[in-house]
């Protein structure tokens, strides 16, 4: 195909691709996935349908269960005895959709309490584990190896890249997510919220805070208001 | 039997959960206690394991005694039919890494193991 055009320079080079070429887990997935669409235990649109649901659960349940623990002494308790239960009260069977968890998803999850003088933050040095059913896909930089492998051991470097920088008479602990148990952490009720309902204080407990890199602040959501633009003559 | 049975997980583990699906399957009660000082054991691990190089040989305490599963040493290879318990044990970091700052000598990182990588210490 390469050839001189009289335009003066040569098509030579390929554009540099777009995308990584697949992983063999990657292909993995995608020829059990056929099979099983072939042999008929779900469809394409099952998939599809169950993949869009993955994407969009997000924080928001562990959220509203943290602020209900700040305001409901009685919550926090079955939070901290049973994370399966307590999620019920948000609206989440965690045990869905397969009955019994995901390789993945297993179903021991524990709250991690901070104090005034104690900071949990979360990694999995050997993967990604992380609670999805209350807390949705893992951000980007929770799976890479540079978060992985130095949080563990440089954490409050990590800490202040994520902009959060505690004193030395705070301990910060480290949760080191490799087996079975997932995680989230519960932050301290930061001041400037009394008096404040349970929608208002779930609006600040973000993802970010939830695994650790970040505490909650008055005023500071993961809301981003997005500007909707109307068809000329629309009358909405 | 696990063996050869597909759906065996999804049988014992349906409306339960795993681990909870495996309470109970372990030999006898928890061996170490919340409180007790353990070591990491450096087991040989040519095949997967889950337990992390930078803590074998690094005495911690144990903070949780979390629940009962096949050790991922042998369940990735089908083997469900033992359990152990499970551990989150917590180490002081400047016990993990020599060069951790002195002044941060409060911070700490807790991790899980299966019983069978723990020593008293």
């Amino acid at each position: 195909m390469s050839k001189k055009h009289d335009h003066g320079h040569d098509h030579d080079h390929k554009a540099a691709p777009m995308v990584e070429e697949i992983s063999d887990f990657e292909a993995l997935e995608i020829a059990v996935r056929e099979l099983a669409i072939e042999k008929g235990l779900f469809t394409a649109e099952d998939h599809r349908r169950f993949t869009e649901f993955a994407e969009q659960i997000g924080p928001t349940p562990a959220a509203r269960m943290v602020a209900k623990a700040w305001l409901d002494p009685k919550f926090k308790q079955l939070l901290f005895t049973d994370v399966i239960q307590a999620s019920k009260q948000v609206g989440v069977d965690y045990l869905k959709p397969t009955g019994f968890g995901t390789p993945s998803d297993y179903t021991d999850v524990r709250v991690l309490e901070d104090t005034p003088t104690l900071k949990h933050v979360v990694v999995c040095t050997l993967c990604s584990c992380y609670p999805r059913p209350i807390l949705g896909f893992q951000p980007e930089w929770y799976r890479t190896p540079n978060y992985r492998r130095r949080l563990v051991r440089w954490p409050r470097q990590v800490l202040a890249e994520f902009g959060l920088s505690l004193p030395p008479e705070v301990e910060i602990r480290v949760e080191d997510s490799n087996q079975k148990c997932r995680f989230i952490v519960m932050p301290v009720r930061p001041k400037g919220t009394e008096g404040w309902t349970e929608d208002q204080l779930t609006a600040i407990v973000t993802r970010d805070c939830l695994i650790g890199v970040a505490l909650p602040k008055p005023g500071i959501t993961s809301n981003i208001k997005l500007q909707v633009m109307h068809a000329p003559g629309d009358s909405h | 039997m696990a063996h050869g049975d597909r759906n065996h997980h999804a049988k014992i583990a349906t409306g339960k959960g795993d681990p909870q699906c495996f309470k109970g399957t372990s030999d006898g009660p928890p061996k170490f206690k919340v409180g007790q000082r353990v070591r990491i054991r450096n087991l040989p691990d040519i095949f997967y394991t889950r337990c992390q190089v930078y803590t074998r040989g690094a005495v911690g305490e144990v903070a949780v005694i979390t629940h009962e599963s096949p050790a991922p040493e042998d369940e990735a290879w089908g083997h469900v039919d033992k359990s152990e318990w499970f551990y989150i044990v917590r180490f002081k970091q400047k016990d993990l890494w020599p060069e951790y700052p002195a002044a941060f000598a409060n911070d700490t990182l807790q991790t899980e193991f299966s019983e069978r990588w723990l020593e008293p210490a």
